[in-house]
């Protein structure tokens, strides 16, 4: 028995709005590189669930070069967030402010 | 022309060339030279003169001589113009190669004076001095000889320079220079117009030659735009702006152009550079006023007559203009103190009779008096120049008197100067004076309506100034040489030598004959054939339907018939009468205005009368308030418009492009505080912004 597609996309939706409130709310440059991995995540099941609905591979090789986005991502993302704890000693995004007016 | 080109017209632009030459000369080595370069433009003007006569010889002969020297661009104006040569130019014909001997002849002999004037006077700066007169004369003679208009622009231009840079030589006193700026602005003034027409005339007819020979591709513009009215019989090429009455587009144009010729000929309303003018050395104020800068705007009216002569209004007005000048500066020169201003009146007053005599279709009257006006006040002017020497360049005549015996050669030639100017017969004044008020006043009773009537006002104009002329000429005599000295100077003069006595003794002769090369009343009355000027207007047969007086006046088939509309008529006397009455009153008020002055001043102790003039006295002294009326309207009409026009400008032009610049920079120093760097602020307006964007896509496309 197959699970209907609307509920791949309530769960795909929720996991999205829970990354997005992450990146709003905290102040930890890890936890927003971890929200951001819940972003990405929440698009890979959209594909997955799309590929699965029409019965074509495209949707899961998508979620396979997510994959390793995601990966080369992380790596930058973590080469930044080593940067700012050098240049700051933390890791709160709102100690970097000085590229403004 | 007939076969090659006479030899003498190939010589014909050294006849600029050569002052030209002198200038450069005097103003590289001058200071190195005898004299300060005075012998080297002596030596040229003479060069131009000889040349001048061997092509007034040559034009005699029947010949004329249209030639292009350099041709600086070729415009395409496209539709029926097609291309518009401008270019450097020749037209020698009867009026301009008579004109060339006047102007290199006085040159000449202003030069001459010039080493009695300026070098044994001990003048510094005098290789400037000459090379001005070099540089006038060169452009006064190029003027001369323009076969266009734009190229008789440029020189009439370079001429106010040259007027500019002379009558300010004293530049380290006050009141040249100010009179010199102020020769150059009133005349620029004019000549603002005079460019606005020339810019009309190429753009209406595609050239702005004066006339052609031979050439059947180039035109001429009176040409033209006589074939346009149809007054003679042709196609034109011709394009009228916005399809307005050629008559009326023609009449524009030639008033534009008119606006130069009052500037420069010192014409009301813009006279009153002149006087002012006198603040030059006596030497230029001789060549300015016989020969140059005030001959050149009549000249340049006679030049393109051809054109005048199919506008009856702009005729009219000329003729007005004419008659009012001459007479409203006469009246003026009736007080004057100072030897000089009386002649400059004079000079005023003498060009206005030639616009009056061009206004009434008098061609050949108003070259009649351009010639003889130049000889006797350049002989005037250098007469007063050998008197202010005399008079240890003390001007004023309150103080001179009885210098009758001190210096005969100049009493007589000045005296001979004086009866040609208040028109004594039988000295040359008389018969160009004379001639000219005959030609306004037979045009005046024949043509019918306004333009009749407007030509009787002018000569009645005229009429009344030859009173006020024979009597300032008389009264400037009589107090210069009559009477006892009235100052220890005068007792005892300065002596002059052969420099300042030779141009005097040329002039004074040339004053008292020049006059019988046109004795028209003689002629009228006895039938003899002596208005040999008249007849050498009548010019060589190549230009006989362009420039020809022929073409011109005479006969039923002329312009002024078919294109102004003048008719000759006479009084009840008939012809032979109208010349007697002519001139027996135009003669009998010189003498009135002559005898008056004999009374009231050839006593031995001569008094002012100006007190009896009563309130006229303020007025005519202050010369009618045409300067305070000019510095008003400078100040009062020009000023706050210019003012306005500033405020305009700053505020609305400058505030619109300030205040889009003040706007951008006011939102951006806003705006910028969005720029938090803060990476979380960034993240919200980015989810923000898709969000709107969503909503907005939800509404339009139909989601709800």
């Amino acid at each position: 028995m197959a699970v209907p597609a609307e509920y791949y996309l309530v769960l795909s939706a929720g996991l999205f709005c829970i990354g997005l409130a992450g990146i709003l709310t905290r102040k930890n440059a890890l936890m927003f590189l971890m929200s951001v991995e819940l972003m990405l995540n929440a698009a890979n099941i959209n594909f997955v669930a799309f590929s699965l609905y029409w019965g074509n591979l495209t949707g899961q090789t998508f979620a396979l070069f997510t994959m390793a986005l995601a990966a080369a991502e992380v790596a930058i993302g973590i080469g930044i967030i080593l940067v700012l704890y050098r240049n700051f000693g933390d890791v709160d995004v709102t100690d970097a402010v000085g590229m403004r007016w | 022309m007939t076969g090659t080109t006479p030899f003498a017209f190939e010589f014909a632009p050294a006849i600029a060339a050569l002052p030209f030459v002198s200038f450069l000369i005097a103003l590289a080595f001058g200071d190195r030279m005898p004299k300060g370069g005075a012998l080297g433009g002596i030596l040229a003007t003479a060069g131009s003169l000889l040349l001048s006569l061997w092509v007034f010889v040559t034009v005699s002969g029947g010949s004329a001589y249209v030639h292009d020297i350099h041709t600086w661009t070729i415009l395409d104006a496209g539709g029926a113009l097609g291309d518009v040569n401008l270019h450097f130019g020749l037209l020698l014909d009867p009026l301009s190669a008579m004109m060339l001997i006047i102007v290199s002849l006085i040159a000449l002999l202003v030069h001459v004076f010039s080493l009695g004037y300026m070098n044994d006077e001990g003048e510094t700066g005098l290789p400037r001095y000459y090379a001005g007169l070099g540089l006038f004369t060169f452009s006064m003679l190029s003027f001369v000889m323009a076969d266009n208009l734009l190229q008789a622009f440029m020189f009439f231009e370079l001429v106010g320079l040259c007027s500019f840079l002379l009558i300010g030589f004293w530049f380290r006193e006050d009141a040249p220079p100010s009179a010199a700026k102020k020769a150059f602005l009133v005349t620029r003034f004019g000549d603002y117009f005079f460019l606005i027409g020339v810019v009309g005339i190429i753009a209406t007819f595609g050239t702005s030659r004066f006339a052609v020979v031979g050439d059947a591709a180039a035109a001429a513009f009176p040409v033209e735009a006589a074939k346009v009215l149809g007054v003679t019989e042709g196609t034109a090429t011709a394009v009228i702006p916005g399809g307005m009455d050629p008559q009326l587009w023609f009449t524009i144009l030639g008033l534009l152009v008119l606006g130069g010729v009052v500037g420069k000929s010192a014409q009301f309303p813009l006279h009153t550079w002149l006087p002012d003018a006198m603040e030059g050395p006596t030497p230029v104020s001789a060549l300015i006023h016989a020969a140059t800068m005030v001959a050149a705007g009549v000249y340049l009216v006679a030049r393109m007559y051809g054109f005048y002569l199919l506008s009856p209004t702009a005729l009219g007005i000329i003729a007005l203009v004419g008659g009012f000048t001459a007479l409203f500066a006469a009246t003026m020169g009736v007080v004057k103190k100072e030897i000089k201003q009386v002649l400059a009146y004079s000079t005023i007053s003498q060009y206005g009779y030639m616009m009056l005599a061009l206004g009434a279709g008098g061609y050949v009257a108003a070259t009649f008096h351009l010639m003889t006006h130049a000889f006797f006040k350049a002989l005037l002017f250098l007469g007063a120049g050998s008197v202010i020497i005399a008079m240890h360049h003390n001007e004023n005549m309150w103080d001179m008197g009885g210098l009758k015996e001190k210096m005969p050669v100049t009493y007589y030639t000045f005296l001979s100067g004086s009866l040609a100017l208040a028109g004594i017969v039988p000295f040359s004044g008389f018969w160009s004076k004379d001639e000219v008020l005959y030609e306004a006043f037979v045009h005046g009773l024949g043509t019918a309506g306004t333009q009749g009537t407007l030509l009787l006002v002018a000569y009645a104009f005229g009429l009344l100034a030859v009173f006020f002329t024979g009597f300032y000429t008389f009264r400037m005599v009589f107090l210069t040489f009559h009477g006892e000295p009235r100052s220890d100077t005068a007792k005892d003069p300065h002596g002059v030598r052969w420099n300042v006595k030779g141009p005097l003794a040329v002039l004074g002769i040339l004053a008292a004959v020049v006059g019988l090369v046109n004795m028209v009343p003689v002629k009228k009355l006895t039938g003899a054939n002596i208005d040999f000027l008249h007849k050498w207007l009548k010019g060589p047969e190549a230009l006989k339907a362009q420039t020809s007086v022929a073409h011109y006046t005479d006969g039923d088939t002329s312009l002024l018939h078919e294109g102004a509309h003048y008719v000759a008529g006479t009084l009840a006397g008939g012809e032979v009468g109208t010349v007697l009455i002519s001139a027996a009153v135009s003669l009998g008020l010189a003498l009135a205005g002559a005898g008056l002055a004999y009374r009231l001043y050839n006593v031995p102790e001569p008094v002012e009368h100006t007190d009896k003039l009563g309130a006229a006295k303020d007025v005519l002294y202050n010369n009618y308030y045409q300067d305070e009326f000019q510095v008003f309207l400078a100040e009062r009409v020009t000023m706050p418009l210019a003012k306005a026009a500033d405020t305009f400008d700053q505020s609305v032009i400058d505030g619109a492009v300030n205040g889009v610049s003040s706007v951008s920079l006011f939102s951006g120093r806003r705006v910028k505080r969005v720029q938090t760097g803060l990476v979380t602020n960034y993240a919200l307006l980015l989810t923000l912004g898709f969000l709107v964007l969503l909503v907005a896509m939800a509404a339009t496309g139909g989601w709800f």
